[in-house]
C-alpha cells in the first residue's frame, strides 16, 4: 500500500500533510512509520485506565500534537475531542470513556493501515 | 552556527522540528520543563532561540517562560511557542509571559523555518545594535571625561607642579561622596550626579588660567596684594563658565560653575569668594573642597613639602585649614584608608586610568619622540655646517623651494649685505637690485631643469670692485655667468675677482625624484680648477 492510500483508508488529507513537509514525502512516510511506536498512545491507555486524569490528559494532548503534524486527521479529531473533555478534569466519567473508546478505535485502524504500508 | 533549544517532550515531535532545522542551525533538545532551565543555565544566552511546547510533564511551558523571565533569558533569547493548544486562554498567557511567537499544530516546515530565521536575525541585529548603542555612549562618556581632564591640565601645566592634582581631586571627590550617601540622605545624590561631580570636579581650578604665572609658581609666601589675586581664581573661574555663549544650562557647566565658585568657601563662612555659610554652598562644592585641601596638603608644592597622610587628616580634623561639614569629616576619616592607598598610588581611580596615562603620554611627548629627535639631529647637522662654514669663511648657499627660503652661510651674507636668511629671494628687492631679475629667472629655470643623475652645475662668478669718480670710495657688485655665455666685459678701470660658483640640484627621495631646491658654493677661479683636477665632478654628486 502506498502512503496516498493508506493516508485515504484512515479518512485523512495526504495532499496537505505532505504540503507542509515541503512535498518531502519520504519525510512523512519515515515519522509515520515512527509513529506507531511513539509511547504517548500506551501512556494514555495505562493512564487513563489507572483513572491519572492528568497524565492522561497531556497524553491524549500530545497524541493529538503528533497526529496534528502528520495529519492523521480521524486520530487527531478524536485526540483532541478526548484532550478538552480531560481538560481541568478530576476524575474519569462516561462521556470521557465513550471518547476514550473512540481514540482506541480510531489508533487501531491508524495502527492497521500503516502496517500494510510498503 | 546558531543555537536552537527544541523543548517538548514528545520525542516524535523533537525529532520532525529537529529535521527541519539541523541543517541550519545547531540544534539542542529538551524533554521536559525542567531539561530546558537547567539547559538554559548551562548555554545562557549561546542560545539563539527557543522552541517551547506548552503541555510537559515536570515543568510546563508557561513555567519555563516564567524562569526564563526571572533569570533574565527573555531579553536576549526569543522564544517561539509551538503547540497544538487551540484554547485561547492559554495562548495569551503563553504572550503575556513572554513568549515572543506563537506556532500553532499542524505546522509547515516552510513557516517554521523561516519564522526561525527572521525571529533569530531580528534578535542579532538588536542585540548588535544594543551592543553598538552602549559602545557609543561609553565612548562618548569616555571623550567628554578626557577632553574635561586634558582641559583641566592645560590650566594646571602652568603650574610647574606635577598634573596629577586634577586626578587626585577626582578620586577623593568619588571616595568622599560615596561615603556620604552611606551615612545621610540628607543630600541630593545619585549615581548620576556624583559622576557628574566627579567629572567637573577636574574644572575646579579653572580660574587660574588668569593668574600671573609668577604668582602661581612663587616659591615664597605670597605678599597681601599677591594673595588678593591668586584668591580671586575662584570668582574668575566661575565668571568664565557664566559667561559660556553656548550650553549655558548644561547640567555639566551649571554644576562646573558651583564648583569653581565655591571651592574655597567654608562651613563657618570664612572662605571666600562669597563667604556662604554651611549648606549655602553646594554640597558639590564642600566636598570639592575638602579633597582639594587633602591633596594640597599631602602633595609637594613649590612653597611646601608634602605633608603625611597622618598629618593631613589630623590638620583638616582640627580645623587648622578652614572649617568643613561635620558630616564630610566623618567621612574623610571613614574613608582615610582608602584615601590613603590612592594618595599612595596603590589604587588609583579606574576609571581615571587611561586619561591619567593620556595625560602622562602628553607630558612625555611619547608619540612625538621619534621626529623630535630627528629634528634634533637636523638642528645638529645645520649647527655644524655654521660653525665650519663661520671658521672657513667659505661663502656657501642653500635654497629650498618648499619654503621658498635661501640660507646664505655667514660669510656670503656679509659680502652679499643681504640677512642669512631670506624669504622669497626671487622676488625679494635687494637680492633682485644684486644680481638682476632676469638673470634669477635665468638660474632659477637652469637648477630646475637639473636631471638627477647630473644635478651639478658650474657658473662662473665675478666680484667687480670699481672706484666711484671723484671718490675714494669702492662700490662692489657681483654678476654670475654661464661659461657657456662667452666672454664677459667689465669697466676698465674695475677690479675682477673671479670665481666658480658649484651648485647642486636637490632632490625627493621618493620616485619619481621631484626638484626641492640647491645648493651651492663659492671657489676661487684658480683653486678650484686646483681642486677639480684629476677629480671627476661627479663625484660630488
Amino acid at each position: 500500500m502506498t502512503l496516498r492510500e493508506c493516508y485515504e483508508s484512515i479518512g485523512s488529507d495526504f495532499s496537505a500533510a505532505v504540503t507542509r513537509m515541503c512535498g518531502r514525502e519520504e519525510m512523512l512516510l519515515k515519522f509515520v512509520k515512527k509513529f506507531t511506536s511513539d509511547p504517548s498512545y500506551s501512556s494514555l491507555v495505562s493512564s487513563f485506565e489507572s483513572g491519572d486524569v492528568a497524565t492522561a490528559f497531556r497524553m491524549a494532548h500530545t497524541l493529538k500534537g503528533v497526529c496534528l503534524n502528520l495529519g492523521l486527521d480521524k486520530l487527531r479529531q478524536s485526540a483532541s475531542d478526548l484532550t478538552e473533555a480531560l481538560r481541568n478534569a478530576q476524575s474519569t466519567s462516561e462521556v470521557q470513556a465513550e471518547l476514550y473508546n473512540k481514540v482506541k478505535q480510531d489508533y487501531e485502524m491508524t495502527e492497521k493501515a500503516i502496517s500494510l504500508l510498503d | 552556527m546558531k543555537k536552537i533549544l527544541i523543548v517538548d517532550d514528545s520525542e516524535m515531535n523533537r525529532s520532525m522540528l529537529s529535521e527541519m532545522l539541523e541543517r541550519e542551525y545547531l540544534v539542542f533538545e529538551a524533554e521536559n520543563g525542567k531539561d530546558a532551565v537547567s539547559m538554559l543555565s548551562r548555554y545562557d544566552t549561546e542560545i539563539d532561540l527557543v522552541l517551547l511546547d506548552i503541555v510537559m510533564p515536570e515543568m510546563d511551558g508557561l513555567d519555563v517562560l516564567k524562569a526564563m523571565k526571572k533569570n533574565g533569558w527573555l531579553t536576549d533569547i526569543p522564544v517561539i511557542m509551538i503547540s497544538s493548544e487551540m484554547n485561547p486562554e492559554v495562548i495569551h498567557q503563553a504572550y503575556e509571559l513572554g513568549a515572543t511567537d506563537f506556532i500553532t499544530r499542524p505546522f509547515d516546515i516552510y513557516v517554521v523555518q523561516r519564522r526561525c530565521r527572521n525571529m533569530i536575525n531580528l534578535y542579532s541585529k538588536q542585540k548588535n545594535l544594543a551592543g553598538m548603542v552602549a559602545d557609543q555612549y561609553f565612548e562618548r562618556e569616555k571623550d567628554s571625561r578626557l577632553m574635561i581632564n586634558i582641559l583641566a591640565h592645560i590650566v594646571e601645566y602652568r603650574n610647574s607642579e606635577c598634573g596629577m592634582h586634577v586626578i587626585y581631586v577626582q578620586n577623593y571627590t568619588d571616595i568622599l561622596l560615596h561615603e556620604l550617601i552611606k551615612i545621610t540622605d540628607k543630600y541630593d545624590l545619585d549615581e548620576t550626579k556624583i559622576s557628574l561631580i566627579i567629572k567637573t570636579a577636574a574644572l575646579h581650578d579653572v580660574g587660574k588660567i588668569c593668574i600671573p604665572e609668577e604668582i602661581l609658581n612663587k616659591p615664597g609666601r605670597l605678599t597681601d596684594e599677591e594673595f588678593k589675586i591668586m584668591k580671586s581664581h575662584s570668582a574668575v573661574g566661575s565668571q568664565m563658565l557664566a559667561d559660556l555663549p553656548f550650553h549655558k544650562d548644561e547640567p555639566l557647566v551649571k554644576m562646573a560653575y558651583d564648583i569653581a565658585r565655591w571651592h574655597h568657601e567654608r562651613w563657618d563662612g570664612r572662605g571666600y569668594p562669597d563667604g556662604l555659610v554651611g549648606d549655602e554652598v553646594p554640597i558639590s562644592a564642600q566636598v570639592v573642597a575638602l579633597a582639594d585641601v587633602y591633596d594640597a596638603l599631602t602633595a609637594e608644592r613649590c612653597y611646601k613639602k608634602a605633608f603625611s597622610h597622618a598629618t593631613a587628616l589630623e590638620m583638616i580634623t582640627k580645623g587648622e585649614c578652614g572649617q568643613f561639614n561635620p558630616l564630610l569629616i566623618t567621612c574623610l576619616n571613614n574613608a582615610a584608608e582608602q584615601i590613603r592607598l590612592v594618595k599612595e598610588g596603590n589604587q588609583g581611580g579606574n576609571m581615571d586610568y587611561d586619561v591619567r596615562e593620556f595625560a602622562r603620554d602628553l607630558l612625555k611627548n611619547e608619540s612625538l619622540y621619534s621626529s623630535d629627535r630627528l629634528l634634533h639631529l637636523l638642528e645638529y647637522e645645520k649647527m655644524k655646517n655654521r660653525f665650519f662654514e663661520g671658521i672657513s669663511g667659505s661663502c656657501s648657499f642653500e635654497y629650498t623651494m618648499n619654503a621658498k627660503m635661501l640660507t646664505l652661510s655667514p660669510t656670503a651674507a656679509k659680502a652679499l649685505g643681504l640677512p642669512e636668511t631670506l624669504m622669497d629671494p626671487v622676488h625679494n628687492e635687494t637680492f633682485i637690485k644684486i644680481f638682476g631679475k632676469e638673470k634669477l629667472h635665468d638660474l632659477n629655470a637652469k637648477f630646475r631643469a637639473l636631471p638627477p643623475d647630473n644635478p651639478i652645475v658650474q657658473f662662473c662668478f665675478y666680484v667687480v670692485e670699481e672706484k666711484k669718480p671723484n671718490s675714494d670710495e669702492v662700490v662692489r657688485t657681483f654678476r654670475i655667468c654661464d661659461p657657456a655665455d662667452g666672454e664677459v666685459k667689465f669697466p676698465e678701470n674695475a677690479q675682477v675677482t673671479e670665481y666658480k660658483l658649484i651648485c647642486r640640484a636637490a632632490f625627493t627621495v621618493a620616485e619619481p625624484q621631484r626638484y626641492t631646491g640647491v645648493i651651492g658654493k663659492l671657489v676661487p677661479a684658480q683653486r678650484e680648477y686646483d681642486i677639480m683636477k684629476g677629480v671627476d665632478i661627479s663625484d660630488f654628486a
